[in-house]
């Protein structure tokens, strides 16, 4: 495919380029008008190669643990049936909902404890006048240019001293600590009109008003930008959970997922394990895509 | 800001008022900033000073901590394995790194030059960064198996299998960039076709008019309007180099005979399999100190652009 498609564009490119006679003005339009659509077809075609690379993978994950266990199936052949077996026995392993289980309590309750204590935050660093605020918001940027890996080794030595190894608790309070979630909502809540908190000031709202009923609705794009994103981070998080977590049962399913690749597991089996970890993102991703492109390319949310 | 001088202007009218407001002000503030201090103090500013002091010990499982001064340092500089890990990380640095910005690179420039089906394209472009390390990793460690796809298609064109995790050390660190890259890549895409969107089609006219053709435009034109926000990628996307843990620990475990130890493996083994603290605290702050000057140059870069 990529052999046909290279000369094509290449074929398409060289009658622009030789265009641009001055005479030629009038008959321009229509006669770059052939070109201008055969390149698109060219792109088209390099676009459904470079596509292919991105979700192939994904697709032969689906047609894995679709397979029937024991029936030739990919690299070899294309399996004649599909069956949801391998799916239903998986999700009735009592570890593996386990796995599920912790993996969605860290993630949901992250996403909520971040939005709301980093709004906050970013209110008052945004809006109030205050003691060693420039202190604050500095030292908590600053935190950004601390690697996580760095603060492994202290950050295990405190939460294990305080018994949090294997438990919820010590899995999701040191990640509740975001530096992004602060400063990206402080640059939306700075943003927001003053004359909004003017009005809301005479109406005689009081602090917590304001916030509750003024800023949270205000800054809901934002929101779901970050919730999507701290989902993610938390979801396929692996080195954190990994060291916290340290008993079966305290699991993430992403940790669980890389045990269960170490071991002597079948295709079918891990695959399935695989793609119910992946369903959650893509759902969010079907239904909030437009979020997360608008943010990348506005404020530029590290990954 | 403005309100902040306003309500400064006003202050001489009703000084006791104005006290009484600021005060408030104060106190809602800190309120308001209080859970996240907190957490931040906790799990944040502690952590980091107790990294540097971590590393000035001798840290063991039972609780046992002596004091080392900078012993730590001089054993790490003397240790192979820290060296053979450094190596291996910039090796894998020095693969990962150009990939990822070309095949980015590259997938921005056709999506800005698509004119229909860009919203599809672009879903489709950037799925797999939706997915964890981990599971790229077990994609790919079946795609890369000697048994998998890609020996079988090597296979009918007649090459022998091809042993891509577990062959020669650049084969089996471009496996693993190649992994990240595919899981990575529509972050910077999109940040490359953010970049592309923000320059003027005057100037592309302009160039057109002028007789440059594809390659000419892109290289005289497009390519230095976009060094900014490739000098940014090229920033984040070699700290994330530099952190690779999950594909290693998923795919190769470090191997074979430790050509895929990377600096975070070095860390989590020292740590989590000898009970090392102290030593890989140590191991951290290395790491630290190489975002730090990465993250500073880019500051250096970028200086006014990022204001607070």
């Amino acid at each position: 495919m990529s052999t046909t498609a290279l000369p094509q564009t290449r074929r398409a490119g060289e009658p622009t380029s030789g265009n641009p006679r001055p005479g030629q003005v009038p008959g321009r339009n229509g006669a770059r008008r052939r070109p201008a659509k055969r390149r698109q077809t060219g792109l088209l075609i390099l676009l459904i190669v470079v596509s292919l690379f991105t979700v192939a993978p994904l697709i032969a994950v689906v047609v894995l643990a679709l397979s029937p266990e024991n029936a030739p199936t990919l690299p070899y052949a294309i399996p004649t049936e599909l069956t949801l077996d391998n799916l239903i026995r998986i999700l009735n392993v009592g570890e593996f909902t386990t796995w599920l289980t912790n993996s969605f309590l860290y993630s949901v309750i992250s996403v909520v404890v971040i939005l709301f204590t980093a709004s906050m935050a970013a209110y008052a660093l945004a809006r109030k006048r205050f003691p060693g605020r420039n202190i604050i918001l500095w030292s908590i940027v600053a935190t950004l240019m601390v690697p996580m890996q760095a603060t492994l080794i202290p950050m295990f030595i405190m939460v294990a001293g305080w018994g949090g190894v294997n438990t919820l608790w010590g899995l999701i309070l040191p990640t509740l600590a975001n530096a992004q979630a602060v400063f990206l909502i402080r640059q939306f809540v700075r943003d927001l009109p003053d004359e909004l908190f003017d009005a809301a000031r005479i109406d005689g709202a009081g602090e917590w008003r304001t916030f509750v009923s003024i800023v949270l609705p205000l800054i809901k794009p934002v929101l779901a930008t970050l919730a999507i994103f701290v989902f993610l981070w938390h979801w396929n998080d692996l080195l954190w959970p990994l060291v916290v977590g340290q008993s079966d049962e305290a699991r993430t399913l992403t940790v669980g997922l890389a045990t269960l690749n170490t071991e002597t597991v079948s295709t079918a089996n891990i695959m399935s394990a695989a793609l119910i970890s992946f369903i959650p993102c893509l759902v969010i991703f079907l239904f909030l895509q437009r979020h997360i492109v608008a943010s990348i390319t506005s404020s530029g949310v590290k990954g | 800001m403005t309100a902040t001088t306003a309500r400064r202007t006003g202050a001489p009218r009703r000084p006791a008022g104005a006290r009484r407001a600021n005060r408030r002000e104060a106190v809602a503030g800190l309120l308001f900033i209080l859970p996240t201090l907190v957490i931040f103090a906790v799990f944040k500013f502690l952590p980091i000073g107790g990294a540097g002091a971590m590393s000035l010990t001798e840290y063991r499982l039972n609780g046992d901590v002596t004091f080392l001064g900078a012993e730590n340092y001089t054993r790490l500089f003397s240790d192979p394995h820290f060296w053979q890990s450094l190596g291996v990380t910039l090796g894998y640095v020095c693969i990962f790194v150009p990939l990822i910005i070309a095949v980015s690179l590259v997938g921005a420039l056709l999506l800005n030059k698509l004119v229909r089906y860009n919203g599809v394209f672009r879903a489709l472009l950037f799925v797999p960064y939706l997915s964890s390390f981990v599971l790229a990793g077990i994609i790919w460690t079946w795609i890369f198996a000697i048994d998998g796809p890609l020996n079988a298609a090597l296979e009918t064109v007649g090459l022998g299998p091809v042993l891509f995790l577990s062959g020669e050390q650049w084969l089996v660190l471009a496996s693993l960039a190649m992994v990240s890259v595919w899981k990575g890549f529509g972050y910077s895409m999109l940040i490359f076709l953010a970049g592309l969107k923000a320059q003027p089609a005057e100037v592309h006219e302009a160039a057109r008019i002028d007789g440059a053709n594809a390659w000419k435009g892109f290289w005289h034109v497009t390519f230095p309007l976009l060094k900014p926000v490739l000098f940014f990628v090229l920033v984040i996307e070699t700290i994330i180099g530099f952190q690779v843990f999950d594909t290693i620990y998923v795919m190769t475990a470090g191997g074979p005979a430790r050509a895929s130890y990377s600096l975070i493996y070095f860390l989590f083994d020292e740590g989590f399999k000898y009970f090392d603290f102290g030593y890989a605290a140590a191991i951290g702050i290395v790491l630290f100190v190489i975002v730090l000057v990465l993250s500073l140059v880019q500051r250096r870069f970028f200086e006014g652009k990022e204001e607070l």
